[in-house]
């Protein structure tokens, strides 16, 4: 698949600005969001103006946007880099890319500039192939297939409804790690897309993301806050969270998610010591989340998305609730944001 | 390879740990190329197909041999179960060697260089897959956490880095690509480019495709699960004997719980075999495989299978229950599996002292394993 087989008009790059100036964010990935539709969503707690450079077909959304739509009560769930889903919720795309605003257009091993949008587009495209793991990865790429061995039956894959990105330079580890390892940056460039095998968990970045918006929209839940969440990745695990919600139902309603390219490049910034004297519960609520996701059972008769959310967050409130409060946040955030979403897009 | 520091290794060979497990029928010229790795080593030839060939060995290797007259004297009525003319006989190679690690590779396959230019130490970057952690138990985006400059990313929960023990390294191939017959006649010019820079553990519970062509495993964890099957002449089957091994050797390192990995190193496979001899040799295995898949990844050994030949005893009595009505050649394999494991435990006695705990650890259970093996797919 190439670039002129992308339909850009089923695409929606949504940008969570945490950052009010966007100038550099927006010039350096100007040649690959050409031509797209672009919605930009201001953290609430944002005081500043945005800067957004000419050129852009673009539609932003503030704290008052937010609150015309959701109603003032609702637009706390959208702060920090929540913000985001506010973007998911009001798009009308079929495919939603989505970078964070301190990432750049990475090279690739020969020098040429990666081109993060299409590549998500054609990863949400082709099959994914969770049933059984192809030692070559990608099946359906250039220069590659299915190995001996590999049945026939399950070689026309399922639908993908998750590309996961990576990162070179600032790699997405935690505050822990980065802060032991202070000068670690992710120089290798694996060159593979490959399928995360059903019933397999994985923790799911925010950072570099594309999703299809038609298939699993309302299980990208804007639910778990930690108490002390900042304005830093190291600060937060709604993306983590997130994705544990969004593989447990991909597999449950027989979707793929997929790992690897694209690559982006994510500049510094933060301080990964200073993340660390916060107090730490993610960890903690990261402990208790990986035996719920692999015990977990939805039912069968769960065979919509939204169903699927609703009895996640009733199995979370559950069993997690009385671990931490957090969680009957969560709970109670993905069953609100259900609400929102079959509000929000019935009136479309 | 940036980041596998295999300097240590190659300075340091183990050589009294690997033994190079390598069938052939042909000739053994290729191991001239592969001096500068493997000369260190300790081969098992096996040698497949006629007996009264003599098969030249490249001066200055160490080597033992077994042709087929070897076999059956060695093993007597037991010689049965090793396949004839086909590679699956590599599998009397790990029976009869006594060391830790197998190193097995087909004698099409030569020395690969990686993008730099640099040629691959492959049996350096498989006892370093080897000897560092698995992490079946939770998939890390940057792939293998334990390699230089990568880690493990956000959200990977605390209490699953330590990893478990690594059972067996798979690795892969540029140039020719390990395809199927029917792959191979619709492509026949598609040649494997391109050099993916990472090792992965395979989650548990996940079935693979295992490519005997360039395969490391620890003998000492899995050798038992290591069964070739029952291949080529005589048999309705072939070109399946990795695959069954892989399938069988995967269930039973989740049961163990040990890891697997796949990807680096590479090597070059330069001979495609011919495609109509491949259709003939694997056709019941495309439609065979289709019911040998669901088998494996529905299957539950019990707990009392703590080791890797109890739970091969158990995989070879369900092979006989739930999938001879797939066809006869089921139950002879079932028969043939109770064989070589019976063959393995005369040539490979448990040693009864407290060295057997090392050898036979007992099973790891982690926070996040449920019960058994669970139904995939």
């Amino acid at each position: 698949m190439s670039l002129a087989e992308i339909n850009k008009n089923e695409v929606d790059i949504v940008i969570g600005a945490l950052n009010a100036d966007l100038t550099q964010f927006l010039t350096s990935w100007g040649p690959f969001f050409s031509g797209f539709h672009l919605i930009v969503v201001k953290d609430p707690e944002l005081k500043e103006e945005l800067n957004i450079p000419e050129g852009f077909d673009v539609d932003v959304y503030s704290k008052t946007d937010m609150e015309k739509v959701v109603g003032a009560s609702n637009s706390t769930m959208f702060s920090g880099y929540s913000c985001r889903y506010f973007g998911y919720l009001v798009s009308k795309k079929k495919y939603i890319v989505s970078i964070d605003d301190d990432c750049v257009p990475a090279k690739d091993p020969k020098g040429f500039l990666v081109d993060a949008v299409t590549q998500h587009v054609i990863n949400l495209e082709n099959p994914a192939t969770p049933l059984f793991f192809n030692t070559l990865y990608d099946p359906y790429c250039e220069g590659a297939d299915f190995v001996r061995g590999y049945p026939f039956s399950l070689r026309s894959g399922v639908p993908c409804a998750a590309s996961c990105g990576l990162w070179l330079n600032l790699a997405d580890l935690d505050a822990p790690t980065q802060a032991l390892k202070t000068e670690k940056r992710n120089t290798a460039y694996v060159d593979a897309v490959m399928t995360v095998p059903a019933k397999a968990m994985l923790p799911i970045s925010g950072i570099n993301i594309a999703f299809n918006r038609e298939l699993v929209g309302p299980a990208l839940v804007p639910a778990l806050r930690l108490a002390g969440e900042g304005k830093v990745r190291w600060e937060t695990l709604e993306d983590v969270w997130c994705g544990m919600c969004l593989k447990h139902i991909s597999d449950h309603l027989g979707y793929g998610v997929k790992t690897g390219l694209p690559y982006v490049w994510r500049n510094e910034r933060g301080d990964a010591v200073e993340s660390l004297r916060k107090k730490w519960e993610g960890m903690k609520l990261m402990e208790k989340s990986v035996p719920f996701f692999d015990s977990l059972k939805l039912p069968e008769t769960a065979l919509k998305v939204e169903d699927c959310v609703i009895e996640l967050a009733k199995a979370v409130k559950e069993q997690l609730g009385s671990d931490d409060p957090a969680f009957t946040q969560a709970a109670d955030a993905m069953v609100k944001w259900v609400q929102l979403w079959n509000s929000v897009n019935s009136s479309a | 390879m940036a980041g596998y520091n295999l300097e240590g290794i190659e300075a340091a060979p183990l050589k009294d740990d690997v033994d190079i497990v390598i069938p052939t029928i042909r000739s053994l010229d290729f191991l001239e190329q592969w001096r500068p790795f493997l000369q260190h080593y300790h081969l098992i030839i096996v040698q497949d197909g006629d007996p009264s060939i003599k098969i030249k060995v490249p001066e200055g290797y160490d080597y033992e041999l077994y042709n087929r007259n070897d076999i059956n004297r060695i093993l007597g009525p037991r010689a049965n179960c090793i396949s004839y003319k086909d590679g699956g006989c590599r599998c009397f190679g790990f029976m009869v060697s006594k060391k830790k690690y197998i190193y097995t590779i087909d004698d099409d396959c030569f020395v690969a260089k990686d993008p730099s230019g640099k040629e691959i130490n492959v049996i350096a970057q498989h006892i370093k897959n080897l000897e560092t952690p698995s992490t079946p138990h939770y998939f890390n985006t940057l792939y293998d956490p334990f390699r230089e400059g990568t880690d493990f990313v956000r959200g990977y929960p605390f209490s699953l880095r330590e990893g478990v023990q690594t059972a067996i390294s798979h690795g892969l191939w540029l140039n020719i690509p390990d395809y199927d017959a029917p792959t191979q006649l619709v492509k026949p010019r598609e040649r494997n480019t391109r050099y993916v820079d990472a090792v992965m553990t395979i989650p548990k519970g996940v079935l693979y495709p295992m490519c005997g062509m360039n395969l490391a495993f620890n003998r000492e964890l899995v050798g038992p699960a290591m069964y070739f099957g029952l291949m080529g002449e005589g048999q309705p089957i072939s070109r399946y004997d990795d695959m069954w091994a892989g399938w069988a050797a995967k269930v039973v390192c989740d049961q163990l719980g040990f890891g697997v990995k796949t990807g680096m190193p590479y090597l070059w496979h330069s001979k495609a075999s011919n495609p109509f001899v491949n259709l003939k040799k694997e056709h019941k295995g495309l439609h065979w495989q289709e019911d040998m898949v669901p088998f494996f990844q529905n299957l539950r050994l019990s707990k009392e299978s703590d080791t890797a030949a109890k739970c091969y005893m158990e995989i070879s009595k369900m092979t006989k229950e739930k999938l001879t009505k797939v066809d006869p050649y089921f139950e002879k394999l079932a028969d043939a599996m109770v064989t070589w494991i019976e063959a393995w435990e005369e040539l490979n006695p448990p040693v009864k002292n407290e060295a057997s705990e090392e050898l036979n650890p007992p099973v790891k259970k982690t926070q996040s394993d449920g019960e058994d093996v669970k139904a995939k797919g």
